[in-house]
């Protein structure tokens, strides 16, 4: 359930802070795929969380 | 018809067909069941997300924000990574209640068929721009790769594919199914879509660029003017854009029920938590790739929605752009047929004329939805023919999300705000819904902006409209909300419902009593609502997935049986008008006395969320357990009933001592149990003051004597009550009758040890009279007599020796004296005895002890041993009987056996056969002190007695077994043995 609190935090200050990433994708210079470097990053945590999660289930 | 028309069409209806295989071979069992309902299936089914906006609109939007398109996947992904806090909730609502749309969910919460009516038609109105893009998509495709004027024809051609695959999807059985079929071909659809989305990213990046460098080059050089060109979203427009996409990747109704009606469960939800941000990202990715080629290609684009069909002449790329938007609109087409058809049936059709009992209720249902979902592809091909040509897929989009996005604030309350109620929920809803309406729809359908909204001054100068209307209407439906249900009355039932919706809340389910007194009561009064075969039925699946039968008469059974019903209904007919069939032929018994929690019901929903609890709830829940543990393993019975009688709990030592399990009872009315206990439980409840001592009641054939101690749950915070305590005093009672029984036997040896004195002078007489006749007389015979006569006075004086030895104590009054005595001449001598006792002549008696087989020990006791051995076995056989006496030697003892073929000892007698006064013999032809003496005699011999009844090998009769120890000549006399103080 503690795993649930940090998914909270976690969405909850992307979609606070995404303004700011997003002004910096549009940087010319910018890798192009940096975006979905980003959010290739958050899936893994994500899947990390829920591996730990079922740890914390068992 | 041109050639490319010809070909479009075979390669659409060529499409259809590979669905139509698809679920042939799902319906037939061709693909296995581990695939199909594979969590991966699950996922690419929520793939309709991405609809022919994620292949045609998300690259208009890209021209027009550049990655502010990632909006709207971003905001479906984190809906998604939300899943443990917000997704599975309401899964768990959904499927507790079997609820299949939001407008199910929304009239369940706020019991209100107005509710649900509303949200019905919100969502009706909400969705109909979404299902413009669809059709005029697939017309404009088609027109794009055959500049055919009769592409408005095709797509509709592909709609009546699309209204067929949905009813052969869902709608083709007249009961509900599983739609393993459905899911499969939604993610068939996806995953089509996803390659053909992949194949034209790879044509972008190596086809008209050399690669991901080349690309790099381009936006760093000649494309980096375009770039800058592009408009950028502020800041609140993106985060209101995610917001948009968030509440709309699980509110749209095509989107809720393939999250949370068609899903597989809870484990699948949460692992599409991850793959389906996956999914949305690989999907994502081939968006700017396109965008960008096109735009190194042409330097005027003047639809960018349909940049693809730029990237080559190649009529292939054309295809793969055309097969991408096929799947992506005809499976977001069909599950909005399905949600949509569903939701006014059970909110619209069915509220405004109830269902009657009728013969074919099922089929009345089915076709009804088939024709709703030919109405609702119908008005998705009108509302694009009509209305949609003359807008951009954006702001036929954005018009959609933000018209289902009104019903967020209602979502939020009814999961974590349980103040909030229906007036509240309406107001907010219309008033967020009529600015939304006046900002976004009536534009879009006048074709012409209207007036200006009142608080328009409030937005930021030259804001787009879907910004000021989302954030105007959300903040007046919002308010609404709050400010009508802090000052409006919130009826019970919203309130128990409110507890049902609420995360981390548990139900307080009361315990009302049913006008129905069992299972089979319940057919009857449906059968009055739904017709005799759906009331059969229904009844019939409820008591399956309840594992009940048609006797069953628990009350807590019964409530829970009402319930699946209702909620089985609701998923055939809506919450509204499953309440109201239930309440009104499944009444509640409403007497005087007040409802008191279901705790049962309550603890049951308790042990399901355990794992959901955290902090002081999870450590009280622990407590909770562990009390719960205490009471259940305690070494006593204990059983706790309501005030009602109903039993609440029934602890496992009571379990085994009744032989009831407690599963079988907790939630039974007290007088529903097996006998005795419901008399003896009302005896206990009726008691005042003191227990119930030793009360005889026969359980399981045997005799039992039970305690009974009752205490009254009363005081502050009590749910009434009265718990029970049942010791079983069986064995203290036997005890107590040992007792009596040694006082009286103590009481009988000394009477003993009197009588014994007095016999004793008299049998010195006899024996010297008879001394002194053998010396009067030469006759043989007379002879014989008097040695007779001297042999038994002996014997008798044994006896009242060992009588006086039983009365002090249980030892012998003189030593034993210890001297080799032969067993077979022991055994000639006690049958010799038993011969002068001229009874059981018909008894045959063997002697087979070997002559030389010899023992230490008293001639006279162990002869005394043997004849009340012979006595019993020739008592115990019926004529012709048979007792034969056998001996033999074994690790240095000696074994003695007594064999009859007589009757047996009964196992009750075994038990005690060497205590004193046992006997089974008539009153006055024994003493049952026999086999009392002859233990006696053999433990003071070192031996031990063993019986057999029946022997081994042998059906019937009895082997009494002396263990002795075997004499040897260089054994010295024993030494040591006690004497009589």
């Amino acid at each position: 359930m503690y795993v649930y609190r940090l998914l909270l935090f976690l969405v909850f200050g992307g979609y606070l802070l995404s303004p700011i990433l997003m002004g910096g994708w549009n940087e010319p210079g910018t890798a192009w795929y940096r975006p979905f470097l980003i959010w290739g990053a958050l899936i893994a945590l994500t899947l990390w969380l829920e591996q730990k999660r079922k740890l914390d289930e068992r | 018809m041109s050639a490319e028309l010809v070909v479009v069409l075979g390669l659409g209806l060529g499409y259809f067909a590979l669905l139509l295989g698809c679920g042939v071979a799902i319906e037939r069992g061709r693909i296995p069941v581990r695939v199909t309902r594979h969590p991966l299936v699950y996922t690419l089914a929520l793939g309709i997300y991405a609809s022919a906006w994620a292949v045609y609109a998300s690259i208009e939007f890209a021209s027009q924000a550049g990655f502010g398109y990632l909006a709207y996947y971003l905001g479906a992904a984190g809906a998604f990574l939300l899943a443990p806090v917000l997704l599975v909730p309401i899964q768990r609502i959904t499927r507790t209640y079997q609820l299949s749309s939001i407008a199910d969910l929304f009239a369940f919460r706020f019991r209100s068929r107005w509710v649900g009516s509303l949200v019905t038609l919100l969502s009706l109105l909400a969705v109909l721009p979404l299902l413009g893009i669809q059709v005029k998509t697939l017309s404009e495709a088609v027109f794009h790769l055959t500049q055919s004027r009769y592409s408005d024809g095709v797509a509709l051609l592909f709609c009546a594919a699309i209204a067929l695959a949905a009813i052969l999807c869902g709608a083709r059985h007249r009961h509900q199914h599983r739609h393993d079929t459905l899911l499969g071909i939604l993610a068939l659809e996806s995953l089509i879509k996803l390659a053909a989305m992949l194949a034209l990213g790879g044509v972008a990046l190596w086809w008209v660029f050399s690669g991901p460098q080349d690309l790099q080059q381009w936006l760093d050089g000649p494309g980096a003017a375009l770039q800058a060109a592009t408009p950028r979203l502020e800041s609140a427009q993106w985060r209101t854009l995610l917001l948009l996409f968030f509440a709309a990747a699980f509110m749209m109704p095509h989107l809720f029920q393939i999250t949370f009606a068609e899903n597989l469960s809870r484990h699948t939800l949460l692992q599409a938590s991850w793959t389906l941000p996956l999914y949305l990202l690989l999907l994502a990715l081939p968006v700017p790739l396109v965008w960008w080629a096109a735009q190194s290609i042409a330097s005027e684009i003047p639809l960018p929605a349909y940049a693809a069909y730029l990237l080559s002449s190649h009529w292939g790329v054309g295809s793969l752009a055309f097969v991408a938007g096929l799947a992506a609109a005809s499976g977001t087409m069909i599950m909005m047929a399905l949600s949509l058809s569903g939701m006014v049936l059970n909110h619209g059709v069915l509220v405004a004329r109830p269902p009657e009992a009728r013969s074919n209720l099922y089929g009345w249902l089915l076709w009804l939805r088939r024709a709703l979902i030919v109405a609702v592809v119908a008005s998705g091909w009108l509302f694009a023919e009509g209305i949609s040509r003359d807008h951009t897929l954006t702001d036929l989009g954005l018009a959609a999300f933000v018209g289902i996005a009104q019903c967020l604030p209602g979502m939020l309350a009814l999961l974590y705000w349980p103040g909030a109620n229906r007036n509240g929920m309406v107001a907010g809803l219309i008033g967020g819904a009529l600015i939304w309406l006046w900002g976004l729809w009536l534009p879009l359908l006048l074709k012409a902006p209207l007036p200006a909204l009142v608080f328009i001054d409030l937005m930021p100068p030259g804001a787009p409209d879907w910004y000021t209307t989302t954030l105007i209407s959300l903040s007046v439906n919002i308010v609404l909300l709050i400010v009508v249900s802090l000052f409006t009355r919130t009826s019970e039932g919203e309130r128990s419902a409110a507890e049902a919706c609420s995360v981390d809340a548990v139900i307080r389910s009361k315990r009302l009593p049913l006008e129905a007194a069992s299972a089979r009561d319940f057919q009857a009064p449906l059968a009055q609502a739904l017709g005799d075969e759906a009331a059969d039925r229904e009844v019939a699946r409820a008591l399956k997935a309840l594992n009940l039968g048609p006797e069953e008469r628990r009350p807590y059974a019964l409530r829970r049986l009402r319930d699946r019903i209702q909620a089985n209904l609701s998923g055939l007919m809506g919450p509204s008008v499953a309440r109201d069939i239930v309440d009104r032929y499944l009444p509640y018994r409403h007497d005087d006395t007040p409802g008191t929690d279901d705790i049962h019901f309550v603890e049951s929903r308790l042990e399901a969320y355990r794992s959901r609890l955290t902090g002081l709830a999870r450590e009280l829940d622990g407590l909770r357990r562990h009390h719960r543990q205490t009471l259940a393993y305690l070494p006593v019975g204990l059983c706790v009933l309501g005030d009602d009688d109903e039993l609440t709990l029934w602890n496992q030592a009571l379990s085994e001592l009744s032989g009831i399990s407690g599963e079988s009872v907790i939630g039974a009315h007290r007088d529903s149990l097996p006998a005795p206990w419901p008399a003896l439980l009302a005896q206990a409840l009726s008691a005042t003051g003191a227990p119930l001592y030793k009360q005889p009641v026969n359980l399981h054939g045997r005799d039992h004597f039970l305690t009974l101690h009752k205490a009254a749950l009363s005081g502050l915070d009590s749910r009434g009550g009265s718990v029970i305590l049942v010791e079983d005093h069986t064995e203290m009672k036997w005890l107590e009758e040992e007792l009596v029984h040694a006082a009286r036997l103590a009481s009988i040896g000394q009477l003993a040890a009197g009588v014994a004195h007095e016999i004793g002078n008299p049998i010195t007489g006899i024996s010297s009279l008879a001394q002194n006749l053998r010396f009067d007389t030469d006759d043989p015979a007379l002879l014989e007599t008097a040695d007779h006569i001297q042999t038994l006075t002996e014997r008798v004086s044994k006896i009242v020796n060992s009588l006086v030895g039983f009365a002090h104590g249980g030892r012998q009054a003189l030593a034993p004296p210890a001297e080799p005595v032969a067993l077979g001449q022991i055994t000639d001598d006690a049958l010799h005895l038993i011969h002068l006792a001229r009874s059981g002549e018909d008894v045959t008696f063997d002697n087979a002890c070997p002559a030389t087989l010899m023992v230490q020990g008293d001639r006279q006791r162990l002869t005394q041993v043997m004849v009340n051995l012979l006595g019993n076995a020739r008592d115990a056989c019926q004529a012709p009987g048979r007792v034969t006496v056998e001996a033999g030697e074994h690790n240095g003892l000696v074994w003695w056996r007594v064999t009859d073929n007589g009757e047996g000892i009964a196992p009750s007698v075994k038990d005690h056969l060497f205590e004193p006064f046992t006997t089974t013999k008539a009153p006055g032809e024994g003493t049952g002190l026999g086999l009392s003496v002859a233990y006696q005699i053999i433990s003071e011999h070192q031996g031990r007695i063993e019986c057999a009844s029946p022997p081994s090998g042998q059906s019937r009769g009895t082997a009494m077994t002396l263990w002795l120890p075997l004499y040897q000549q260089d054994d010295r006399p024993a030494h040591g043995q006690d004497t009589d103080c």
